[in-house]
């Protein structure tokens, strides 16, 4: 199907091809045109340009059909990424509807995907945290997994430097067991959050209550205006694109900063459909596109390919990149290819009532939501019956109460005169999950996308350890609440699927031995080293954090490294 | 004279039987909006239109029928419930059909705090009716940028804001 010729050869070469434009995708960009190397991004969706494409981000609720809440003709077409709490009607735009790229769930999964330039990183909940030493000992201390290739030290500066860039809100609080960055200020806790923390202080000693850490900008300064970002102005609608540029997305930042080089080329409609990889010069020379629009294949060239097409898609471009030196996907020697994908467990969530403080509510809205808890459990030595630990969310509002019982007159003067009600507090964990060869994508032999990719065969679930984490998370969180004084503490315990969390990691995990992972310390494919991943899919284990922030610093980072190799000819 | 009492009661008795008021349905207009599911007369919204301006009458501020909020519900159950909610809501409906406006207000007030004795679609009618009609309500342009003002760009949070007493 691909056609060959020289001008065409020559027309789409570039010093670097980078696949998918969601977070860390945008990040390759930004490094490799800073740094002047031509570069060439594709997008398997459509084209979102910052704010132009923000369709409803300056809409009022009632200029919605109804008022926020999908129709139920398309819920009922779409019932994997209804589950999904951001699809509504202002933000329904940016998700990928069930039909429109199937897959096979072996076990039921929600694969909750954001086809675009720019990709999930429109829509994420924009919580950013370092990993620690505890997170990348972890496989090696409890013994699952394997030992992830780098430490704390390896990734820090690479913190600092995108924490920089992006900005991101936060408090020094001083834990080991999630580091402090290159903070702007921090978003405060409110009344009731306080309350929460100094009670925990009291009764545990090691369990914090912070403000989160977030994507946006509290204090701008000149690396955001340089980016024609501004403050964040706390509107809370982030998923449908901010106008300001508030919170970090590509395309609010790395996107055009890395299009004002003039070395970007960004071709959206472009599902990619493998890797090239040349058996005489045993390296990558490019990839194949399927474009979109006109089913038309083209051939890419480059010296180096960045593959960052969101971690389930990044293991299906690997895996359909077939060559007679790898004929079970591109560095697959290990057989491990779409092995060891593991995700996050929020599959409970805790709410109660406060009924002291009521000489506070809260004023504005808190764009990072309000309080996070670190891992607290199995943080210094095995204490429990599972594996590792949890995060977890926690915020309060302060309820009001609207009479509605009456009608008429006396109705229509209730509605406008609310009551302040007693304060509403809620959690949710954030559970680690132990990567396990049981856990795995792969390649459907018969059935082929609208594109002639074959279907994706998702097998993910949980298992004991996640069971038990779960009630341990319960257990825990019902405590502290009881110690907090809360009151009509409601366990929401229902379970979801895996991918509703929205972390799927793994599949190409970094590691050192090249028999028991994909790409080594630098995110290089151990067998084709011009081949780069460093979205989700190279995740070795998940730790508790929001991995987006990791990403950054991961892409960052081997972007800074392939820039030397390209230099000094290694590659 | 009949009791207006006994005249409500009557219709809600009668209410189960849909085929003792087909005459009130038929020669009648079509609906003003365009509806995609549920099928409904010109007499059937304008019923409707007056239930819910005597859930949210027009006072000194606008009120259901200022705000076209009978069409907010129609567009809300036929694109939000499924076929068995949007029939049971038609079933409802006619139950309050082919009165007197005076009738029509006494027997929506008697719904409305458990006092008539309705059969369920009646009831279930009128819960929908009256839970979109203040949703409707709540989020109308009068009433977010009149009286329950809301903010598009709040550019603050206070997280100690002192509540005055």
């Amino acid at each position: 199907m691909a056609y060959l010729n020289i001008k065409g050869i020559k027309e789409n070469t570039f010093d670097v091809i980078v696949v998918g434009s969601g977070i860390a995708g945008g990040w390759a960009a930004k490094e490799f045109t800073e740094k002047g190397l031509r570069t060439l991004v594709l997008e398997r969706g459509r084209d979102v340009k910052h704010i132009r494409d923000y369709p409803t981000t300056n809409m009022y609720p009632y200029e919605f059909e109804h008022r926020g809440e999908p129709a139920l003709s398309i819920r009922r077409e779409n019932p994997i990424v209804s589950r999904c709490y951001a699809f509504r009607e202002d933000a329904m735009h940016f998700f990928v509807k069930d039909g429109e790229h199937p897959y096979v769930q072996v076990k039921p999964f929600d694969w909750i995907r954001g086809y675009q330039v720019g990709g999930k990183s429109l829509l994420w909940a924009r919580q950013t945290q370092r990993w620690s030493d505890f997170d990348f000992d972890g496989p090696v201390r409890d013994g699952f997994a394997i030992d992830w290739p780098i430490r704390y030290k390896d990734i820090a500066p690479w913190y600092s430097y995108v924490e920089r860039f992006a900005g991101i809100s936060g408090n020094r609080d001083g834990l080991a067991e999630l580091p402090d960055g290159e903070f702007l200020p921090a978003y405060p806790l409110n009344a009731v959050e306080d309350h929460f923390k100094k009670s925990l202080l009291g009764k545990y000693g090691n369990r914090h209550v912070i403000s989160a850490r977030g994507a946006h900008i509290s204090k701008a300064g000149k690396v955001h205006y340089d980016q024609g970002r501004a403050q964040c102005q706390n509107r809370r609608l982030c998923q449908r694109g901010c106008p300001f540029g508030g919170y970090f997305s590509s395309n609010a930042s790395t996107l055009p900063w890395a299009e004002r080089t003039g070395k970007l080329t960004l071709r959206p409609f472009s599902v990619v459909e493998s890797v090239i990889y040349d058996d005489k010069l045993n390296k990558a020379t490019g990839v194949r596109v399927v474009d979109t629009n006109t089913k038309t294949v083209t051939e890419y060239f480059a010296r180096v390919v960045f593959v960052n097409a969101a971690a389930i898609n990044t293991n299906l471009i690997l895996l359909n990149s077939v060559s007679s030196r790898f004929p079970n996907g591109l560095g697959n020697d290990s057989g491990l290819l779409g092995k060891y994908v593991a995700f996050h467990n929020y599959s409970a969530r805790i709410s109660a009532e406060f009924d002291g403080l009521k000489q506070f509510t809260t004023d504005g809205r808190n764009p990072v939501g309000g309080g996070y808890i670190p891992r607290f459990r199995n943080l210094h030595k095995q204490e429990t019956n599972f594996l590792r630990g949890y995060a977890a969310g926690f915020s309060a509002y302060r309820s009001s109460e609207t009479d509605t019982s009456g009608i008429g007159e006396a109705l229509k003067s209730a509605l406008v005169t609310r009551r302040l009600g007693p304060w509403k507090v809620g959690s949710h964990m954030m559970g680690e999950t132990i990567p396990k060869e049981s856990n795995f994508v792969a390649l459907d032999r018969e059935k082929k996308d609208q594109w002639g990719m074959p279907l994706l065969k998702i097998s993910v679930d949980y298992d004991d350890n996640d069971v038990k984490m779960k009630r341990d998370y319960i257990e825990q969180l019902s405590e502290m609440f009881v110690t907090a004084g809360f009151k009509n503490i409601h366990v929401n315990a229902a379970s979801q699927s895996p991918g509703l969390d929205i972390h799927e990691m793994g599949g190409v995990r970094m590691g050192n031995d090249p028999k028991t992972s994909l790409l080594n310390k630098w995110n290089q494919l151990h067998h084709c080293r011009n081949v780069f991943v460093t979205d989700g899919a190279c995740m070795t284990s998940t730790s508790t954090q929001n991995p987006s922030l990791t990403y950054m610093a991961l892409t960052a980072r081997a972007a800074d490294y392939a820039v030397e190799a390209m230099r000094s000819g290694n590659i | 004279m009949i009791n207006r009492r006994t005249a409500i009661r009557q219709v809600m008795i009668l209410a189960g039987g849909m085929a003792l008021v087909p005459s009130l349905v038929k020669a009648s207009g079509g609906p003003s909006i365009a509806l995609r599911n549920l099928v409904l007369s010109g007499e059937e919204e304008s019923l409707m239109a007056s239930v819910a301006e005597i859930i949210i009458p027009k006072t000194q501020t606008p009120g259901a029928r200022d705000l076209n909020l009978h069409l907010f519900v129609m567009k809300m159950v036929d694109d939000c419930y499924d076929e068995g909610s949007q029939q049971r809501f038609l079933r409802g409906l006619k139950v309050f059909s082919g009165i007197d406006a005076a009738s029509l207000k006494e027997l929506v007030v008697s719904v409305n705090f458990g006092k008539a004795v309705a059969d369920e679609d009646a009831k279930y009618f009128y819960r929908v009716m009256k839970q979109q009609t203040i949703n409707g309500y709540m989020n109308s342009k009068y009433v977010m940028t009149n009286l329950i003002v809301w903010e598009l760009v709040p550019a603050r949070y206070n997280g100690y804001f002192p509540v005055k007493s």
